[in-house]
Order: C-alpha cells, then structure tokens, then sequence
C-alpha cells in the first residue's frame, strides 16, 4: 500500500470527522496492521468519530461515498414504486441543495419529507447516476428537521430543445409555443391550487407542460421558461414550472414543425405526445386482426370469457399491432379499426364476411402479413413505455414515398462535402 | 429494449473480425464491425441468387442474397420452416427482404464466419430494394463520419462523440471499434457508398425504358446459339441486329439481364442462360 494513499485517506477522514490526525492515524494503521483494506477501515475510522461528524458540503460529495452527513433543503420530491429483486418498494427521491449545490437523492424509507423542509441529514451515501453523485439515504440514515431556512445555490439552467426532454431532469430552460392549454382546479394536502397544462411546442417535438403557478399564459404565446423539471406523468415526460421558475413572453415566431424523430429517440425518451416517426414494418405480432371485445369493459376477450366480466357476447374488432423499425430502433406499434381498415383497404364488415366463408379468422392475420409486412410506414402518435418495448399509439399511418434519385443525390453531396 | 434491425451492406458486415460476446445471461452476442456497427438483429433486402438444402434433417436452407456491395449470405433454420418455405417458393433471381440474427461461427480463435439467421422472409420489390439501399448507406454515412470525427480526437470516448450529436449507440460502437481494429481504411466504404448509390441513379435511367421485347429476343437467340459452352457475344450481337435491335441496345439489355441474373458468362465473350 502506497503511502500516499494512507495519507490521503487521512485527509479525507480528518474533513468528515473532528479528531486530531495522530489518533486518526494511529487508528487508521492498526486497522491496516490487521489486513482491513484500505476503504473499510477508512470507514471504520470514521464511524468510530461519527458522533461529531462535520455536516459536508454537497458540492464536495463524489460517488461511491459513505457515512454522509448534511444539512440541506429539499427542492422537490415525489414517491415511486420501483421493483427491486422481485420485491416492490416505494421511494422517495427528488433534488435537495445547499449554498454550494444541487444533487439528486433518494430515500429508501419514508422520512415524510416534504417539499421545503430544511433538514439534518446523517449516514447516508453516494451512488453515481449520469456522471453526478446521487445521495442516498437508507434505513441507518437519521434525518432531523431543522427550524432554519437556507437558501440554495441558483444552477445555471440547462438549454435544451423540447425533443431532448427526458423525465427526471431538472433545471432546464426551454423555449417554444403553448399550442393548448386548459385550467384545472386541484388540491394538494390541504391546499386548493390552479393548474394550468396543456401542450408546447418548438421546431424539434411537443411537450405536456403543468404550470403550478398563474403566468397568464395564453394559447399561441411563445414564451422561454427557465427552472423547470421534468417529470414522468401518464408514461410520458412532462415539463413542471412553478412560482420559482421564471416565465418570460417572447416576441418571436416558433415554427411548430413536425420533425421526423429516428426512432431510438422515441425509445430514449421513454414516451412521448404527438411524436411523428418513420420505418419499416418488421414483424406482424400475432393478436393482429379480428379480436374481440368485451361489451362493458372494452378489453380484448378469449373464447367468449373477459376476465373482468365472464362470459359475454364478444363485439367484432380490427386492430393490427406490428413491430416498425428504422435500423436505430424498435417500437411496437398498434393501429386502431379506423387506421387497419385504411392502410388495409378493406373494411371489418368485408373481412369478417371473408373469415365467415373461409371459417377461419386467422385469413385476416394472413393478409396483414401478406399487405404490410416489409413496407415502410409514416406514423404519427402517442408512445407509452413498457418493460421490453415502447409502445406507440398511431393516430394517423400512411404508407412512405420516398424520392430515391433525391435521397441518394443528397447523401452523394454530403459524402462530396 | 428489442434490438434495432441494422441496415448494412454485405462488404460492412463481411469484413468483421470481432465479436462483442454475451457477458450475462439474456444479454445478446453483437458482430462489431470495422465502423462500429454493433449488429445483433439486421434488416437486408437485395436479390436472392442462390438457394441450396443443406443438411439431411428437417427444413434447413442456405440463400444468398445480393447488395450492391456483396453477398449476405442468409440460413433459414429447422426451428423457422416459414422463413425456409418463403425463401424456396422465390424464384430466383427475385428481390427478398430478410429480418434476421447475426449468426456467429467460430471454428477455432480467429477464424470468423458470418451469416444471417432469417427470422422473417419476404418476397420483396425494387421500391423496398431501393429504400433500403438510401437507408444502408444513411447509417453507414454516419458510422464514417462518427469514426473521421473519432480519428482526430487523441483519446475518443462516446461522451465526446455524443457531444458532436451522435446518438449514443453510434458512439459507443465506434469508440469500441477503433480500439479493437488496428486498420479501418476508411476510403474503401466511401467509395463503396459512392458505388451503391450509383447502383440507384442508373437503375433510374434504365426503368425508364421497358426493355421487356427485347429481353425476351436476347433469351431466345441465347438459347438457340449457348450449346454446351456458351454463345459467343458478337454471334449474338450480330443476330440481334438483324432482328432489328440496336447493338447499344443489345449491350445495355445484356447488361440487364445479368444484372437480374437470367443471363451469366461462364467465360469471357460467351453467355450462357441461367
């Protein structure tokens, strides 16, 4: 062991705990002596000082840490059910900050944290998540809540486009167009509280933004909001600014174009409102077709029994779920009656006469197979993630022309340029 | 997440010399290629040339299909009779799409062979051919340019290829490419893009004229001059002409009809049908 390295572990020891070095070192080398390795006994020294433990600063924690103590001011915070080994758990995790930064944390007891609370945190720890350390506070953390207030250090924002949105970012600035929005009245503890949400736009995607705060926004205002977050709400990711995030109006046009998004963008985002996409269909899923469904709960039955309902006169239905790919990524996507009968050319009336004269229904699935399989697809919709795929509602589906002279011009001259 | 269908063209895909191997369970095995396509599942349509049974049990079926850059060579195992039985219903030549997995053979350490497992085959059209070909050469546009810009920088990581705008399954596999391969000549796949996109700019000159008689005149003097080693180019030439056709004609429908694979050379200056 080099013994630079029992030095450093020194200095780290004497800036978490109060003790005078030569009994730390003295206790940090017997533990060596004994062949702990260099990391536990570095923590073994610390927790024999923890009693008077220093409260550090967040903006000196790394990853992989143990035994820390701080006092700071929880941002925001939401509770989430996560599986882990098999076993659901519910946590808690949000932002928390001090006077020098900002981290993520997550609490995997209930400490009844509250948005706003200033509290004394002791033994927690420090996970990496996307490059940053993230604190974790576990069932041997102690959490204290403190009669004072601090005021937590501003992080610049983060300029993204709204296409790059993803739920569990925070501080951001956006800029773009408010192309809906409607007012609702909530209550949240004991408070009533307006929410205004609707969707925004800008050249790139569409967003569902919640305003917890009246901006006097209006439908067609450009504006550029800074301190937002971004949660996941219905699947999908929405943008969240209140009172502490500022709210400007822009006197400038947004082109509120549709971008085609490659699909691993679409798989990226986990879930994503009014989303248009190209590919290829690469697989017909086998529920394709005529399926029936139940009269009273609409959901798709097997041998005249629904699960919810039992035994009930099924209601004929046509609906296509495929796998469209564009070489970047895979998603699911399902066409309802409406958009199988259009891409198909034939209405449900004429394929169940069709399944009636051949008495099998599975003649529907062969001509899915034998129409889209292989062909490239324009769709427009809503996507929704699930554990192995997204799945992508379609709204609107039409087969893809493409200019192939034009296409293979344009990437010659970028070869060119 | 399921495994995109890479796009990529034969010459790509042959010229792999790693394999990213399976580290857990449930994870899958990818072929890394010398752009740093990290293929899994892929996505090829072309034009079926060959089909052979092989093997003595059950359906087992080796294709090979055509890009303009090579030869994917495609099996259609026992365990998917559907994809066989579409693949030997094709007449041959035909245009066929194929979804399916890398398929890795590794006899001893290396010595890499590399094919595709057909998981879905489909009689296909030129359209699809064409899309796929501006497609294939799309990604692989982007995989050189990610790797130029890998090049020049003195220790790439895809952080910093994510920073230039490269989506992450792009930088990742071209950072891992450029250390495990030590030569990636990189003006042969540019060369290769220039070639396969020609492939589409002429075909649109030829399509626009039915050659449909003339093929068929072609086939018949052909068949009537080939005997057992061939018929000699200019006695077929000659005869064309006095039928009426125009020898520029001739030579660009002969052309066409190689390139359809109905028409072959079994040596230099004679043809012989397929």
């Amino acid at each position: 062991m080099m013994e630079t390295d029992v030095e450093k572990a020194i200095d780290e020891i004497l800036g978490r705990v109060d003790a005078d070095r030569e009994t730390v070192e003295k206790d940090l080398k017997k533990f060596i002596e004994y062949g702990v390795p260099l990391d536990q006994a570095k923590e073994a020294v610390v927790t024999k000082y923890g009693g008077v433990a220093h409260e550090r600063q967040l903006k000196d924690i790394t990853p992989h840490e143990r035994n820390i103590n701080v006092v700071a001011k929880i941002l925001t915070v939401e509770e989430r059910e996560v599986t882990v080994r098999d076993t659901k758990r519910t946590i808690h995790r949000g932002l928390l900050g001090d006077e020098t930064a900002v981290l993520p944390f997550t609490a995997w007891k209930d400490f009844n944290l509250q948005k706003g609370d200033v509290v004394r945190i002791k033994n927690a720890s420090s996970s990496e998540w996307d490059g940053q350390p993230r604190l974790s506070l576990s069932e041997w953390s102690e959490v204290e809540k403190l009669d004072r207030d601090i005021e937590p250090v501003q992080r610049t924002p983060q300029k993204l486009p709204l296409a790059d949105l993803r739920p569990g970012l925070s501080n951001v600035e956006v800029r773009g167009k408010i192309l809906s929005m409607e007012e609702r009245e909530v209550t949240v503890g004991d408070v009533q509280k307006r929410v205004f949400s609707g969707i925004m736009a800008d050249e790139t995607g569409k967003i569902r933004y919640s305003a917890w705060h009246d901006f006097s926004l209006h439908e067609g205002d450009v504006i550029r909001i800074r301190g937002a977050y971004v949660r996941k709400w219905r699947g999908a990711p929405q943008l969240v600014f209140d009172e502490k995030s500022t709210v400007e109006k822009l006197d400038e046009a947004v082109a509120v174009r549709d971008m085609v998004l490659p699909l691993y963008k679409i798989v990226e985002a986990e879930g994503g409102v009014d989303v248009l996409t190209q590919g290829t269909v690469i697989e017909i899923r086998k529920d394709s077709g005529i399926i029936f469904r139940c009269p009273r709960c609409n959901r798709k039955i097997r041998d005249g029994v629904c699960e919810e309902d039992g035994e009930v006169q099924g209601v004929e239905d046509l609906r296509i779920k495929a796998v469209i790919d564009d070489g970047t990524g895979a998603v699911d996507v399902i066409f309802n009656r409406e958009l199988s009968e259009k891409l198909l050319g034939k209405t449900l009336e004429e394929y169940l006469a069709i399944a009636r004269e051949a008495m099998d229904y599975e003649v529907v699935h062969d001509e899915i197979v034998d129409r889209l399989l292989m062909v490239p697809l324009q769709i427009r919709g809503d996507s929704i993630p699930s554990d192995f795929i997204i799945t992508l509602f379609a709204r609107e589906a039409e087969p893809l022309q493409l200019d192939y002279k034009k296409e293979a011009d344009e990437i010659l001259s970028q070869l060119e340029g | 997440m399921r495994e995109p269908a890479w796009r990529i063209f034969a010459a790509e895909y042959n010229d792999s010399q790693h394999v990213l191997k399976a580290t857990e369970e449930k994870t899958p095995s990818y072929v890394l290629t010398p752009l740093g396509a990290k293929v899994n599942r892929m996505f090829i349509v072309g034009v079926l040339t060959d089909i052979e049974d092989i093997g003595t049990e059950g359906i087992r079926r080796r294709a090979r299909i055509s890009d303009p850059t090579g030869i994917h060579v495609v099996y259609a195992e026992t365990f998917n009779p559907e994809a066989a039985g579409v693949l030997s219903d094709m007449e041959i030549p035909s245009y066929a799409a194929i979804v399916g997995k890398a398929r890795i053979y590794e006899p001893e350490e290396g010595m890499l062979y590399l094919s595709t497992r057909a998981e879905v085959a489909r009689k296909s059209t030129i359209d699809t051919r064409n899309q796929w070909i501006i497609e294939a050469c799309r990604g692989t546009l982007l995989r050189i340019n990610a790797m130029k810009d890998a090049m020049n920088m003195s220790n790439p990581t895809p952080r910093q290829l994510r920073e230039l705008g490269y989506p992450s399954f792009i930088a990742e596999g071209v950072t891992e490419a450029l250390k495990m391969y030590s030569d990636i000549d990189i003006d042969t796949y540019e060369e290769l893009l220039r070639e396969a996109l020609s492939f589409i700019t002429s075909e649109e000159k030829e399509m626009k004229k039915d050659y449909a008689a003339e093929e068929g005149t072609l086939l018949q003097i052909i068949g009537e001059l080939e005997g057992e080693e061939g018929a000699l180019w200019d006695a077929v030439a000659e005869e064309a002409v006095k039928r009426g056709m125009a020898r520029e004609v001739m030579e660009e429908v002969i052309i066409l009809l190689m390139e359809k694979g109905m028409v072959y050379e079994p040596q230099l200056g004679k043809l012989k049908l397929v």
